[in-house]
């Protein structure tokens, strides 16, 4: 083995109520020092490094200079941008020096920009560049307690001259000279908090109404964070890649939870555009991303397969069948005979191995997957190349995950098991509770709704589910998502569209059906790929709504329905869909920032189109809005076409 | 763009810009030392002479490689500057005509010296026939580049430098003049591995060259001259200087060549090597340096192989039917026609050269099991 291997993971730390992420921090600097790299950022094609001590240095400017322009504790601090060191550096300083980090999404539009700016009663606000500056000069007057506007990159910045705005790097100098003046303050303003204080205000995303606060305390994140690291430790030596957006409880949980007990190094990627290619330079030792993300993988995988050489082909197949079996295999607990051993080391060897190193999975020790329902199809390609995915369960209320799969112990229909010193239950009304170290404070400014969740200690968390024989926790759609046909038969849409989603030719997909006669689809082509394969068979098109209602599009579609259709029971089959004119869209609220379909919106917005699917004609007409990240609308005017699926079924 | 593994990345420019970069060509890279260092070992002696005139037209090839594939100057009289570099090397050899200090031709130091000096002639005499190419391009060129080889090689040489110390214009060098330290070059495998080093020594030096300010200089001009001229690139002086590294791979070959001849005749320079050299690059590869290997091995084995063919088959006529012995003297003369054929080939089929099809075959399996990158 490698000295790698031989490294010994991470010590535990040791939690008490006084210790807080900024103590920690400071307390690993000084260990880890200039020796080791706490993180790097692509730059100008290569990866420059900072290690715990610039690390420090930059983060105790940051916090000084806060100060010097006007934090005290309790301030918060929000900010918005990309992954970079920066915005960890301001995170940090912010908790530092005693305030409360907040993140917005990036792509965040104005009016959830100022709705949150303002319920947080935010006074700093940190932005990247033009943009992010350009979205709070708007606000500004509608945010009385926004004090400064502080920015990063001067990119277009030139001609601004708001008394509001300051440079992060001024912020530093103003820093370095309150270092001077007063040397120990840095350490007294770590030293005052407690673990019991909030350190980060997180606006969940919310399928169904307004953003709500989630106050997290910093013993909060660091139980969280030991939990999961008890589960599946890390080594300090471990890379991670910070290119998922830090609003997300998820990347938190990584970046600052897990990171910052075990020290491994996090990767920031050059441009978010070329995300995916930096993960493969890095080749990340853990990562964790909605299942969005592992879904592209595959459509990549799937569509580079149809178009390579016959060989190559056949020898994926072969080696995917070997794959699929043997991870079965390992899902059922049995145990792989010699023979299928030696055909997975071959497969190994001639292909699995390759498509790690394509996807950039060469080195991954464990791969999360959460915040969304993922198909089975997709859990076993995983399995198959050898990729240790794992699906887990959580929200932002519980600091990050509560439910995690064990090694080997992984059931693709299930969430795994609860994670130690968490307790998971389930209420008369199937409701799934837990109680745990790392539950939350309570919504900020909200004490009805604190109430609702946040009961004796247990966490309610409006989803249903049940705990199988193996204490597996099974988790079933939002409870107002659950579907009926109005003959009484169940089905689960969520499940349905992820089956639908592992055709590289569908990029989304809506399943609806309840108290209806039958279950229908709207499905959003994958623009890429099937653009590609109508370039392939010689159809033209000149936009995405072109080659959406092109019939020999509608007949790709069809047979990708139909092969779900094939393995499903009579009352899910898909009877009917259309193809959407446009994609699924954050931006016209179709889509939560964590990019979840928000079912009752997308149902009521294409109602038309749904009630038109229910009936026998095969075209309707539709007009309706779409917005642009800007705030513009535009009108959109076109006809749709309804296909029945031929195979799979009767009306 | 090189296919690098996943979980390569660089934190300096250093690391970035490192000529191997993964541990997989580290290791395959040190094989080939290894095969390189043991090949005299492996292989049927007759093979060692076949290895060292690869490594020759790999030496002879680079200057024109450089000229052609990574400068954009076409040349066709490289075999002047080779002759250069041979009679200067000779000469310098010679006691009679160089008066070494007794202790540097004790030391073995009088051929390592010659072998610079005769690179340095070589390259300034490959500077004033590269002269014209401030002011002429593209065919213009190449007969200036003709016109250096007719002066130099038929004039120069043979009627006035071969003619020094009055010998006639082939003579032969004494035994122990090749010296290298305390090692006396008189054996194949001994010429293999002086040749085996100066292949490894120059083409590490055209590599650095390549990725320095001049040779970026050089790939400017090749790809656009005026364009390299607006970006501030001295066109004129960037030319000469690469006429000079050129002329200078070209003496050293010169140099090397001779030791493994032990005499000298202008009949080794004629204007059909300054061609085959040329031919070498276009088969293996204009603008590529692993071109000029490919190349010269795929020329050179071709060569091999059609004598041993047509040895062989000569033999078994002679021997059946010696009537037909006439028909033997015809067939030596397919060796030319088929490096003439390989050329024909190479142009029409693959332009980009062998070294495209290693680069094709390696990407074959860089991609595998798919057939391109991105999305």
């Amino acid at each position: 083995m490698s000295a790698e291997d031989k490294q010994v993971f991470y010590e535990e730390i040791e939690i008490t109520d006084d210790l807080t992420l900024p103590k920690l921090f400071v307390r690993q600097c000084r260990k880890f020092g200039s020796e080791k790299v706490a993180m790097r950022e692509k730059e100008f094609g290569i990866w420059r490094p900072i290690t715990w001590t610039q690390y420090l240095e930059n983060v105790k400017h940051i916090t000084l200079g806060l100060i010097s322009i006007g934090m005290v504790p309790g301030d918060k601090v929000i900010m918005i941008g990309d992954n970079r060191p920066q915005a960890l550096w301001t995170e940090m300083a912010a908790m530092c020096g005693g305030g409360v980090g907040v993140w917005l999404f990036q792509d965040c539009l104005m009016d959830e920009v100022k709705y949150i700016v303002d319920h947080s009663d935010s006074k700093f606000y940190v932005a990247e560049g033009q943009e992010e500056v350009d979205k709070a000069l708007s606000i500004k007057d509608e945010c009385p307690k926004l004090e400064k506007i502080i920015w990063d990159d001067p990119k277009g910045l030139r001609h601004y001259d708001d008394p509001m705005l300051i440079s992060l790097k001024e912020v530093m100098r103003l820093g370095r000279e309150k270092e001077k003046e007063d040397p120990g303050l840095f350490e007294r303003m770590v030293g005052l908090p407690t673990g019991k204080d909030v350190c980060l205000l997180f606006y969940t995303s919310g399928t169904t109404s307004v953003p709500k606060g989630v106050l997290l305390t910093h013993y909060n994140m660091l139980t969280m964070g030991q939990n999961l690291m008890k589960v599946d430790p890390c080594k300090p030596t471990d890379d991670f890649v910070s290119y998922l957006p830090f609003a997300w409880i998820g990347e938190q949980m990584m970046s600052i939870s897990c990171g910052l007990q075990v020290g491994f190094t996090i990767n920031f990627p050059e441009e978010p555009e070329t995300a995916q290619e930096n993960v493969r330079e890095i080749g990340p030792h853990v990562m964790f991303a909605p299942p969005r993300l592992y879904e592209q993988y595959t459509r990549t995988v799937q569509v580079k397969h149809l178009d390579a050489s016959w060989l190559k082909r056949k020898i994926f197949e072969w080696s995917m069948k070997i794959g699929y079996h043997t991870a079965e295999l390992k899902f059922e607990k049995k145990p792989v005979p010699a023979h299928w051993q030696l055909l997975r080391w071959l497969g190994e060897q001639a292909c699995y191995k390759k498509i790690r190193d394509h996807l950039g999975l060469s080195k991954v020790r464990h791969a999360y997957t959460g915040g969304a329902a993922m198909g089975p199809d997709h859990f076993r390609f995983f399995h198959a190349i050898g990729v240790n995915l794992k699906q887990i369960y959580g929200s932002t209320e519980i600091s990050g995950i509560s439910v995690v799969h064990r090694d080997n112990d992984i059931k693709f229909d299930t969430v795994g098991t609860p994670l130690p010193g968490t307790e998971v239950q389930i209420t008369e009304t199937d409701e799934i509770i837990s109680k745990s170290s790392s539950v939350f404070m309570g919504y900020y400014k909200m004490p009805e709704e604190t109430e609702k969740t946040l009961r004796d200690g247990w966490l309610y968390s409006g989803d249903t589910g049940f705990m199988d024989e193996d204490g597996h926790l099974v988790v079933f759609d939002r409870t107002k998502d659950i579907m009926i046909l109005n003959d009484g038969r169940k089905f689960a849409p969520q499940f349905l569209e992820a089956r639908l989603k592992f055709s590289p030719y569908i990029k989304d997909a809506l399943v609806v059906g309840h108290e209806k006669p039958y279950v229908i689809a709207i499905v959003c082509i994958d623009y890429n790929t099937v653009g590609k394969w109508a370039e392939d068979h010689g159809i033209n098109y000149t936009s995405y709504t072109e080659l959406a209602q092109d019939s020999h599009t509608y007949g790709l579609v069809e047979s990708a329905v139909a092969e779900v259709n094939r393995t499903l029971p009579e009352p899910a089959k898909i009877i009917r869909f259309a193809n959407l004119f446009k994609e699924f869209d954050a931006d016209d609220d179709e889509l939560t920032r964590t990019r979840k379909i928000r079912r009752a919106f997308v149902e009521n917005r294409y109602q038309d189109i749904i009630k038109a699917l229910y009936t026998d004609i095969d075209m309707v007409h539709i007009e309706t809005a779409i917005t642009y990240e800007d705030g513009r609308e535009v009108q959109i005017k076109t006809d749709l076409k309804l296909k029945d699926v031929s195979q799979g079924g009767k009306k | 763009m090189s296919y690098l593994p996943c979980g390569t990345y660089f934190e300096s420019y250093g690391a970035d810009h490192q000529w191997w970069r993964t541990s997989f060509i580290k290791g395959k890279m040190v094989l080939m030392l290894v095969v390189m260092a043991v090949f005299p070992y492996l292989v049927d002696p007759q093979w060692l002479s076949v290895a060292y005139t690869v490594n020759y037209y790999i030496l002879a090839a680079l200057g024109v490689q450089l000229l052609i594939g990574y400068c954009g100057q076409i040349t066709l009289g490289h075999a002047a500057f080779v002759a250069v570099g041979a009679y200067c090397s000779a000469y310098m050899m010679l006691p009679q005509h160089f008066p070494w200090p007794q202790w540097i031709v004790d030391a073995g130091l009088a051929y390592p010296i010659s072998m610079v000096c005769a690179g340095i002639l070589a390259g300034l005499w490959s500077v004033l026939f590269g002269l014209p190419s401030a002011r002429v391009k593209g065919f213009y060129l190449i007969m200036t580049t003709m016109a250096a080889q007719w002066i130099t090689v038929p004039l120069v040489i043979t009627q006035y430098v071969a003619q020094i110390g009055g010998r006639g214009q082939a003579f032969s060098l004494p035994e122990g003049t090749f010296r290298i330290g305390p090692v006396l070059i008189d054996s194949d495998t001994k010429i293999y591995y002086l040749s085996a080093i100066l292949v490894c020594l120059c083409l590490l030096a055209m590599g650095n060259i390549l990725r320095s300010r001049l040779g970026r200089a050089w790939i400017a001009i090749r790809d656009n001259d005026i364009a390299a001229e607006t970006m501030g690139v001295n066109i004129v002086a960037y030319k000469l200087y690469a006429f000079f590294v050129s002329g200078f791979f070209a003496g050293i070959a010169g140099a090397f060549y001779i030791s493994t001849l032990s005499f000298i005749s202008p009949e080794h320079y004629e204007w059909f090597f300054s061609l085959l050299w040329v031919g070498i690059i276009l088969i293996g590869g204009v603008g590529s340096i692993q071109g000029i290997v490919f190349g010269s091995v795929f020329v050179v084995m071709v060569f091999k192989l059609l004598e041993m063919g047509v040895m062989w088959s000569s033999g078994a006529l002679m021997d059946s039917y010696p009537a037909l012995g006439w028909i033997t003297t015809k067939i030596i003369f397919f060796k030319e026609a088929a490096f003439g054929l390989a050329i024909i080939f190479f142009l029409t089929y693959e332009p980009n050269g062998i070294s495209y099809r290693y680069w094709q075959l390696k990407n074959y399996f860089n991609l595998w099991p798919f057939s391109y990158t991105g999305k």
